[in-house]
């Protein structure tokens, strides 16, 4: 397009932001909700970077030093960004975390990264830090985001701004300081210490520096510019989310903070052309839609499954047409030329049924999320193939991405011209990856003796590139764990397409070994449950044991059709059973064969990683009794 | 064109009449007063689209029935078409066409209630052009016959009159408005689609007989009409949006209102062919406004992209926000040059 923005080249993430205030000034950068929805705050790139300059400058007042680390409680909002702004032109680390955390994290995170200042989002958060602080004998100076129930004690974002701003009007060279600073940092100088909320042992530090950063920025493809809204509803203390807001100032486009809790509201309001989320979202919102079909007049519902029709025939030929279907298997000419034909057959078949039913039908269901939305990007879990299919068929691009922590995240990601179904796109630039045999820990792709290059062939994912972290902080021997030979090991099992597009098929570690030997991942069983309306949330369980069970968290509507408990679980029984049979494509070791109601869903923060992913661990420990009592009745 | 190929039976007839009337009626129960008074607050985007579509669109149908050579029924045909207001599916294009659906709905409401008095007028003074000129370049004097004022205007009465209706029925009942307004938009391509496969059926023959000339006539009207509105639009220095309404706005024109005029004006012997123009010209007009719009669509994106946030940010941050975003750049391509650029910093609130 001829009026994409300019190519912002920044150093390092403060430069990102120095840049952002050069070259978009007034646009507004951030907005968040006032008291009154219909209201809200703008901050423009000028006004964000002039804040943080003045906050860097009462910091370094402080005693903030260079490199130094200092934590942020806080959830999204935009006094957050001022304050990274702020940390990021002190060139000190901020070590991020949202108000889901435990007292115990919290805990375990002051002391590791031994900061000596953190800013709190509020005084309830005020409150805990320094409870946690008296009880650990840390000696850690508070700073409070928002102003209302001030603790006297505490420093407030808003008064060290202004006292930042007074230093800035008396003496106008005390910026060369910041500035000096700046030039000063190096690629690999830390940007930000990340703990891991894993889903795993204790937390680890992910430490990503400013060339890690710097990558993704210029790397990540995804299609934004000064025009664009995107709404964020992801905590920005997860890296997913952090770079995506990164990407969005590098852009010039403008943020604005939802919140899970207003989220369906703000589609419409705001409008957004752009987001990022988890699986979880796109459920949901499938479900929604779905829901205000059916409630719709038969005969509206019956055009709307005659345009979702036409809309995915026709899809599915433009991907053919374009090199984009998914290729299992390797590819032969002549079939190939014969399907182009008939490929081109469907596509001029159905281009003006698609076309009808796209403008009349199709556009009424994407106003329904706001009717602007341009591409969506799913991450931090995997995305069930309905769910795919259904948005790309009514118009709306979920690119589907795959990354860590510590590599910042991305490492894959489809793209606007490359959507390749079931896959997570190809690898961003300059990222190398491998295929290597869990057992054996020999590379099985790329292979160049074999003609194939050892596509299709499944193994631990493991990667190498600029995004990808140099070390855990303080932690050589999670470290020394987490890399072979300089290649970072996910953990994740995955697989390489005749597209060059890579598959995610499960976790390493989470793969289930039953007594008679036959390896499973539960993933895709739990993704196929979940996609019952009775079944809210599960999880699979059955290492070392015959066959599976599985702990299942009805669906309100689940718990208000059923009498009583017994006639729950005889439906609950009945719905796993079917779900998960020879006739869906299941194997018989597959199948589950007991389960067990949980009464209580599962919580983010506790048997939830914020990104919606299962912590094994604990809920194994949870429900211990539980799962014992499944294998006890079955054997 | 023989002359005995027999396009419309009488049993056709009154399917067609009925048909217009679903049209008409469904084209009033979308239209609402607010429409009218909207219109008023644009009255430089409606005068050009007035000047477009009752100036420039009947007379690039009179050069091009001069320049085609066309007979007399069909040059008056292809002027009638040329003199008609706009129709409702020129809403659903600006829609898609990142155009302005305010000033689309608008400009159909006033041109559909000053054709009344437009149509005539340009009839009367394009008529005699038609016949002089004709005979100036040795067509056959026979062929002249009387144009029928009278009739005219009493059958576009007729015609609005359904209109009224729908609109009564709106201001009564929203949702039977707007059933009644579905139902209208499903009727139109079926009367189209009735049409042509009658045609196609009883007399296949007809397409190939069918002149190079009248296709180019009956294409050529609609995409002139597009060409030379926007044309118009841009010499006006309107809104890009703007321009791209009032371009689909004029080439876009009422079919059904034509047809309902051939039908109950003109006389048999010459009725037919006329109506043949009509109706190839509803045909090819869906085809080349889909493809205008979708041209609309690309060229248009940044244009309209900075519209919608520019109307959002007033809706969220308040009616006096300002935000100083650069203008549409033109061809520079602003990635070959990307820091030495600078934009306009923060403009004064």
């Amino acid at each position: 397009m001829a009026n994409s923005p300019p190519n912002l080249q920044p150093r390092n993430i403060g430069d990102l932001y120095r840049l952002a205030s050069v070259h978009y000034g007034g646009m507004p950068a951030f907005a968040t909700r006032t008291e009154n929805p219909d209201e809200w705050l703008p901050l423009s790139f000028h006004e964000l970077y002039r804040k943080g300059q003045a906050l860097a400058l009462a910091l370094a007042e402080l005693g903030l030093k260079r490199q130094e680390n200092i934590a942020v409680f806080a959830d999204n909002r935009v006094e957050w960004i001022i304050a990274d702004c702020a940390v990021q032109l002190c060139g000190a680390v901020n070590v991020p975390r949202g108000s889901d955390t435990t007292d115990g994290e919290l805990t375990f995170i002051l002391k590791h990264c031994g900061a000596r200042f953190c800013i709190v989002e509020n005084a309830r958060m005020l409150k805990r830090v320094s409870n946690v602080c008296e009880k650990a004998q840390l000696h850690v100076q508070l700073i409070q985001m928002v102003d209302s129930h001030q603790v006297s004690s505490a420093n407030t974002i808003a008064k060290l701004i202004k006292t930042g701003l007074e230093l800035l009007e008396s003496n106008s060279a005390i910026c060369n300081n910041i500035d000096n600073n700046l030039a000063s940092l190096k690629p690999d100088d830390g940007f930000t210490l990340i703990y891991t909320s894993g889903t795993t042992g204790d937390p680890k530090g992910v430490l990503l520096s400013h060339g890690n950063m710097l990558a993704q920025i210029s790397h990540i493809p995804i299609p934004i510019h000064w025009c664009d809204r995107v709404l964020s509803i992801l905590p920005i203390w997860h890296v997913y989310e952090r770079v995506l807001e990164m990407i969005t100032i590098a852009r010039g486009a403008c943020t604005y903070y939802s919140s899970v809790r207003h989220f369906a509201e703000d589609l419409l309001r705001i409008e957004p052309t752009f987001m990022a989320s988890a699986p979880r979202l796109w459920e949901r919102l499938h479900a929604r839609i779905l829901q205000t079909v059916a409630n719709a007049h038969p005969i509206r519902r019956g055009l709307f499954h005659m345009a979702c029709f036409f809309s995915h025939h026709y899809h599915a030929s433009v991907s053919w047409l374009g090199g984009h279907s998914v290729r299992e298997k390797r590819p032969i000419l002549l079939l190939d030329c014969l399907r182009t034909v008939l490929e081109c057959f469907r596509w001029s078949l159905f281009l003006p049924l698609h076309g009808f039913f796209n403008a009349a039908v199709l556009e009424r269901v994407r106003l329904s999320v706001g009717g602007c939305l341009r591409g969506t990007i799913s991450g931090g879990g995997a995305l069930p193939r309905s769910i795919d299919r259904f948005f790309n068929a009514i118009g709306i691009a979920v690119l589907e991405g795959y990354g860590l922590t510590e590599t910042s995240p991305v490492l894959a990601v489809r793209r606007l011209d490359c959507r390749v179904q079931t896959t997570v796109g190809p690898m961003i630039p300059e990222t190398q990856l491998r295929i290597v045999d869990i057992e054996m820990g020999t590379p099985l792709y790329p292979d160049s003796g074999r003609s194939d290059n050892g596509r299709m062939r499944k193994g631990e994912i493991q990667v190498r590139g600029p995004q990808v972290m140099r070390e855990y902080y303080n932690n050589p021997e999670a470290t020394e764990r987490a890399f072979v030979d300089g290649w970072f090991r996910t953990g994740d099992l995955g697989m390489v397409t005749w597209n060059d597009c890579l598959r995610i098929v499960g976790r390493c570690k989470e793969t289930i070994v039953l007594l008679s030997g036959e390896n499973l991942e539960p993933g895709p069983l739990e993704m196929r449950l979940r996609q019952s309306p009775l079944i809210e949330q599960c999880m699979v369980v059955g290492q070392d044991q015959k066959n599976l069970g599985a702990l299942i968290v009805p669906s309100q509507d689940a718990k208000t059709a059923a009498r009583d408990d017994s006639e729950l679980k005889k439906r609950l029984d009945q719905e796993v059973r079917q779900l998960i049979s020879a006739a869906n494509g299941f194997k018989s070791y597959e199948r589950i064969r007991a389960i067990a109601v949980l009464s209580q869903a599962f919580a983010v923060g506790d048997e939830l990683t914020p990104l919606f992913k299962l912590r094994r661990h604990v809920i194994e420990e949870k429900y211990r009794a539980e799962i014992a009592a499944l294998f006890n009745t079955t054997s | 064109m023989t002359t005995d190929t027999i396009l419309i039976r009488p049993i056709d007839q009154l399917l067609l009449a009925i048909m217009i009337f679903v049209i008409m009626f469904g084209m009033g129960a979308s239209l609402r007063g607010e429409d009218f008074r909207e219109a008023l607050k644009r009255p430089r985007a409606l005068l050009i689209g007035f000047l477009s579509q009752f100036g420039l669109m009947p007379l690039l149908a009179f050069a091009l029935a001069i320049l085609l050579r066309l007979e007399a029924p069909l040059a008056v045909a292809l002027v009638l078409i040329g003199c008609l207001p706009g129709g409702t599916t020129s809403n659903m294009f600006a829609y898609f066409g990142r155009g302005s659906v305010a000033l689309s709905v608008s400009m159909t409401a006033a041109s559909t209630i000053l054709a009344l008095l437009m149509m005539p007028l340009l009839l009367a003074f394009y008529a005699p052009r038609i016949f002089a000129r004709l005979s100036s370049v040795g067509v056959d004097e026979n062929t002249v016959f009387v144009i029928p004022h009278g009739n005219i205007i009493a059958s576009l009465i007729l015609v609005l009159v359904p209109v009224g209706l729908g609109m009564l029925l709106r201001h009564f009942s929203r949702p039977w408005a707007k059933t009644a307004e579905d139902t209208a938009g499903f009727a139109g391509i079926v009367v189209i689609l009735y049409l042509i496969l009658t045609a196609a059926l009883r007399n296949g023959r007809m397409f190939i007989e069918t002149t190079p000339s009248l296709y180019l006539a009956s294409i050529g009207i609609g995409l002139s009409g597009f060409v030379f509105g926007w044309g118009m639009a841009w010499l006006s220095r309107l809104e890009p949006r703007y321009r791209r309404t009032i371009s689909l706005e004029t080439g876009i024109q009422n079919g059904p209102i034509a047809i309902a005029i051939i039908l109950l004006s003109f006389r048999d012997s010459i009725r037919d062919e006329m109506l043949w123009l009509a109706i190839l010209y509803s045909t090819f007009i869906v085809i080349t406004a889909s493809i205008i719009t979708l041209i609309y669509r690309k060229c248009g994106q940044y244009d309209w992209e900075l519209h919608r946030n520019r109307v959002i940010h007033l809706r969220l941050f308040g009616s006096d926000y300002q935000a100083p975003y650069p203008p549409l750049l033109a061809a520079a391509d602003p990635q070959s040059q990307p820091l030495t650029r600078k934009y306009r910093q923060d403009s004064p609130r």
